[in-house]
């Protein structure tokens, strides 16, 4: 048999398999000890331990790196193939289904062609995951047969591209292309988005910093409902909090409290002091954070978006009784005397043996820069700001004297 | 400093192109045409673009061109607006845009505007900013940007701006260098800058340069070489460039060579590819160094070319 022919024989019999990696020759030696080891049952076996080109078991698929090129030329012109006969064909039948005296008795042998063209570009992905034109063609047949079970076939082929090729940007396209057609017919789309999200969850702890991933995730954000994203911003709190340097993480937590904030079903005023409160909570997770894991860029830069959410939150909801701008201003001013000392405590440098610390430091000075640069009302204030802000300057010039231009972009 | 290896280069450059036998140019099959254009306008940046065989350039892109228009990455492929954009400014380089039939090319880009303004990359639908500036650039080039809506086109570019400034692939996306630069770009081939707070961007942007030099596309991440063009011409084009130090990135992308087999990489002591090669020598460009050919930071083509285009009738 054939090395394609193999593949595809192990994918149509183990339809389950939901990984793949790539294996050196030598590995298969170990790879059978320990599977004889660990499995006194003799079962047949039929790929191992005599192959040294696949390893299959516990759905889990291994290819020799040795036959990746043979397997790959092989999979690609075999797909080729079946796509111009699959493609000529449906045009004969569209042609004869347009004479109407033809009795059209192509439906057996298109169905083969088809079928063709999805065990070849099934093969051929898993080889070369980003050939737009080999899930372009799976595309085209899914759509034509409007089938749930095909549907879900697509998300499972997709998943398994990911398992190894975790930025796969046409797997990923693939997905969002399924996920439309599948709630077009069918209205399961709460369920999906669940799963979708565990999924993006489970390859972001193996490739950090995805940015295809997280912008999967933040893509299912418009399709859910407040609950939902409620619980979305729970659910992936923990995980921020181990993996601080993840900007994406971060953004999609970003990227749900917009939504909470935007989403005004109904035009409850309890929504208001929720969506205070989901603000304020990220705050404070946010300090405990930067003062856990000291100079995380991507902390500092949540903590811009935070504090320039609360303060916008603060000038334009009736928060509390009524709002006149002067008890506005004051909770405002208490804010920002808060912000100024973390500001002092993160902007000394403890101790200059430590990269991090001088990057808390410089974090910090910029941090609050930006907020300045972002909050005009901020200018207003003229109480003790502009004493601090004579300091605010000479801690800019100690700790990043190369951004020290900035300073003239505020016009303070 | 190490100095630019010009003729380590070009020849690389060649030699990728006559490589078909290994895995990774396999899997790169699918996107010849822009390898094509990687290659090519790194060449003629370098002063070279004369070592190639025009005729077969061009005769190998118009078999790429499919009935409605678009072209393919390659003969037999499905087409995509990321090919074709590669295509037509291919065909600028060389001064060939006259064999295309525009109205055809054109008619493809229309008809994957969408109602939001939005574009498709192809007829399956996923929408994304570089989508957006692909068809403008390229219908730019072609001097028909009148076909599509344009003032929708730059509402959904401007819907996709965040909080920090930046922007990203579809509205609410997270801010990312390479997607900066196809939104300011179509920004500014629109002539829409104004919409911009160039200090705010330029603050995120300027913040991309590390310690080396070198910058990256989203904090947190290495600096990448391919950076050096995604930061330095969407600083360019809002007038914030001042705001790096130039002469550190200089030094980092020149790091980035491999000064003996030629090919420049993502970082240094990395394995040289011809897409980081094309960067690395497009972004020396934008810092004016020596020896090189000026280019466009919003066309992504020699200046030269870009003159010929609008300015000679």
């Amino acid at each position: 048999m054939d090395l394609l022919n193999q593949l595809e024989t192990i994918l149509e019999s183990d339809p389950l398999i939901d990984e793949v990696g790539l294996i050196h020759p030598s590995q298969f030696i170990t790879l059978s000890k320990e599977c004889s080891e660990s499995s006194n049952s003799s079962s047949d076996g039929a790929f191992r331990p005599a192959n040294t080109k696949f390893w299959n078991r516990d759905h889990k698929l291994g290819i020799s790196t040795e036959i990746l090129l043979p397997v790959c030329k092989a999979a690609k012109s075999a797909f080729m193939d079946a796509m111009k006969q699959y493609k000529t064909h449906s045009d004969l039948s569209v042609n004869k289904r347009e004479d109407k005296n033809m009795v059209y008795g192509h439906s057996s042998s298109c169905q083969s062609f088809e079928s063709e063209v999805m065990k070849h570009s099934r093969a051929l992905l898993l080889l070369s995951c980003d050939l737009g034109t080999a899930w372009n063609a799976r595309k085209l047949v899914v759509s034509k047969k409007q089938q749930l079970p095909m549907f879900t076939d697509e998300l499972h082929l997709s998943a398994l591209v990911l398992s190894y090729s975790h930025k796969s940007e046409q797997a990923w396209s693939h997905r969002r292309w399924v996920i439309k057609m599948i709630c077009e017919k069918y209205s399961n789309l709460q369920q999906i988005i669940a799963k979708e999200s565990e999924l993006v969850e489970k390859i972001a702890e193996r490739s950090k910093m995805n940015y295809r991933a997280w912008n999967h995730r933040c893509w299912l954000v418009s399709y859910m409902t407040r609950e939902q994203m409620l619980y979305e911003l729970k659910k992936s709190r923990d995980w921020a909090g181990l993996h601080v340097a993840d900007n994406s993480c971060f953004h999609y937590r970003r990227r749900l409290m917009l939504g909470i904030s935007e989403n005004k079903q109904g035009d409850d005023p309890s929504y208001d002091v929720e969506n205070y409160q989901v603000v304020k909570e990220e705050l404070d997770l946010n300090e405990a954070l930067i003062k856990r894991y000291i100079g995380r860029e991507a902390l500092w830069l949540h903590r811009r978006f935070l504090s320039l959410c609360l303060i916008r939150h603060l000038m334009t909801t009736t928060h509390g009784i009524s709002c006149h701008s002067t008890s506005m201003d004051n909770e405002i001013n208490i804010f920002l005397d808060k912000e100024l000392r973390l500001l002092d405590s993160c902007s000394t440098i403890q101790d200059t043996e430590f990269e991090d610390f001088k990057g808390q430091a410089i974090y910090s000075t910029m941090y609050f820069l930006w907020l300045i640069k972002q909050i005009p009302e901020f200018r207003k204030i003229e109480l003790q700001e502009k004493l601090k802000a004579g300091n605010l300057k000479n801690i800019l010039h100690k700790t990043c004297p190369e951004r020290s231009f900035l300073w003239d972009v505020l016009e303070l | 400093m190490a100095e630019l290896a010009v003729d380590k280069h070009v020849k690389y450059i060649l030699a990728v192109e006559k490589n078909k036998d290994s895995f990774e140019s396999v899997v790169m099959d699918h996107l010849r045409m822009n390898g094509a254009y990687w290659g090519l306008t790194a060449l003629d940046l370098l002063g070279k673009l004369d070592s190639v065989n025009v005729d077969e350039v061009i005769s190998w892109i118009l078999k790429c061109q499919h009935e409605s228009g678009g072209f393919s990455g390659n003969i037999g492929h499905d087409p995509h607006i990321l090919y074709t954009l590669s295509a037509v400014q291919v065909l600028a380089l060389f001064n060939k845009l006259d064999v295309l039939d525009i109205d055809k090319v054109a008619t493809y880009i229309t008809g994957l505007q969408n109602e939001d303004g939005s574009f498709s990359g192809d007829m399956w639908g996923e929408v994304d900013t570089r989508f957006s500036y692909i068809a403008i650039c390229c219908l730019s080039i072609l001097c028909c940007l009148d076909k599509i809506n344009v003032e929708k086109a730059v509402s959904y570019i401007l819907s996709c701006k965040n909080l920090d400034g930046g922007f990203g692939c579809t509205p609410g996306g997270e801010s990312h260098a390479g997607q900066i630069f196809c939104c300011v770009g179509a920004l500014a081939l629109t002539g829409s800058l104004h919409y911009v707070d160039k200090d705010l961007l330029g603050w995120w942007l300027c913040e991309r340069q590390v310690k080396s030099g070198g910058l990256n596309g989203r904090p947190e991440k290495l600096p990448d070489v391919c950076y050096s063009w995604w930061v330095l011409s969407s600083l360019i084009m809002i007038d914030r460039v001042h705001w790096i130090d130039k002469e550190k990135l200089v030094k980092f992308i020149l790091d980035c060579q491999d000064v003996e087999n030629g090919g420049i990489s993502d970082r240094p002591d990395d394995a040289v590819d011809v897409y980081h090669t094309y960067f690395g020598v497009a972004g020396l460009s934008l810092l004016n160094y020596p020896g090189l050919k000026a280019i466009d930071p919003a066309y992504a083509l020699p200046v030269d070319v870009v003159n010929r285009i609008f300015f000679s009738g």
